[in-house]
């Protein structure tokens, strides 16, 4: 029995390890230079592939993020700045290829929303509070 | 008093759910995305052409009359089937149709459009999908109508079909005006 939970938990252990680490990026498509290449990991990290749309073009073997990742890589080879890459991408794709979406007026009730749900929560929960404390004097 | 405060999230809670039975009946399709493109210039670019022995230069060639910009490829089924439509408007309602052709080989496409006939008035080869990207394509084929000032006004993503030509048609009516 002791035998079989250590597999279930060497298995679950191990495959998160390889679930973390699971990416698409290609051999051929590795910049020399490493810290270029870290730079082109983590923009590809935060931009969306607009195929799978829940995967990071990173992650993802569609063609277009293959292509996207190419593209990138050879941006920076350029000499373009992270912000420009950012700008290109969103140019022609909008804010949604963005993993991580921009503060701004049309994105506010997305950042917003959450806190002011949030407020409610605790000011009902507090109502509910202050009604029980007054049966609880009543009694 | 307060117990009226205190059935305000459950109304909260039905009308959002409520909202959301209404996206799920409705017929769209949730990974389709607007084009950020929409009324703004055709993207400069230089292409080689795939029949005639010239450069496509944009946005010169956009110029006096409205144009149709489709993405297509020979290893993309909906593109065959939606042909047929893209010759329709070529032959009956005299449009100019710029094909796109996205990362293809051009032996394939060449033999492709002997066999089914060429609807298109350009056809650009796009074999890294360079193009493709400045036009904000992800899935083809991708159909774009350009207005005669080199303004893209629509785009439809996915196929022309027997079902949505009137409909296309019909905006292209509405950009001519």
């Amino acid at each position: 029995m002791q035998r079989i939970l250590l597999a279930i938990l060497v298995y679950l252990v191990t495959s998160q390890i390889v679930a973390i680490n699971c990416y698409s990026v290609e051999p051929d498509e590795f910049l020399q230079n490493p810290k270029n290449e870290l730079r082109a990991r983590n923009i590809s990290k935060n931009v969306r592939c607009l195929v799978c749309q829940n995967q990071s073009i990173d992650e993802s073997s569609a063609s277009l993020a293959k292509d996207l990742r190419i593209l990138i890589r050879k941006k920076i080879e350029y000499g373009n700045s992270d912000e420009e890459i950012y700008d290109f991408l969103t140019e022609r794709y909008g804010d949604f290829i963005l993993l991580n979406p921009p503060f701004k007026i049309s994105t506010l009730f997305l950042w917003i929303l959450p806190f002011v749900f949030l407020a409610v929560g605790i000011f009902v929960i507090f109502l509910h509070n202050n009604k029980s404390k007054k049966l609880d004097y009543n009694k | 008093m307060k117990k009226n405060i205190l059935i305000l999230p459950v109304i909260l809670f039905f009308l959002i759910l409520l909202a959301f039975f209404y996206l799920l009946i409705i017929d769209r399709n949730p990974s389709e995305l607007p084009s950020v493109l929409i009324n703004k210039k055709v993207p400069a670019f230089e292409a080689k052409s795939l029949l005639e022995n010239k450069t496509f230069v944009s946005p010169n060639e956009f110029r006096n009359e409205i144009r149709l910009v489709n993405f297509f490829a020979t290893w993309c089924k909906p593109c065959l089937d939606e042909h047929r439509y893209l010759k329709k408007l070529s032959n009956e309602k005299r449009l100019k149709i710029i094909g796109i052709n996205y990362k293809d080989d051009s032996k394939k496409v060449i033999k492709w459009l002997e066999k089914l006939g060429n609807p298109y008035s350009s056809v650009l080869f796009d074999p890294n999908a360079r193009l493709g990207i400045d036009w904000g394509v992800y899935g083809l084929p991708e159909t774009f109508i350009v207005n005669s000032n080199g303004v893209i006004k629509y785009r439809l993503v996915g196929p022309i079909t027997k079902k949505n030509y009137d409909a296309f048609v019909l905006k292209v009516k509405e950009v001519e005006k």
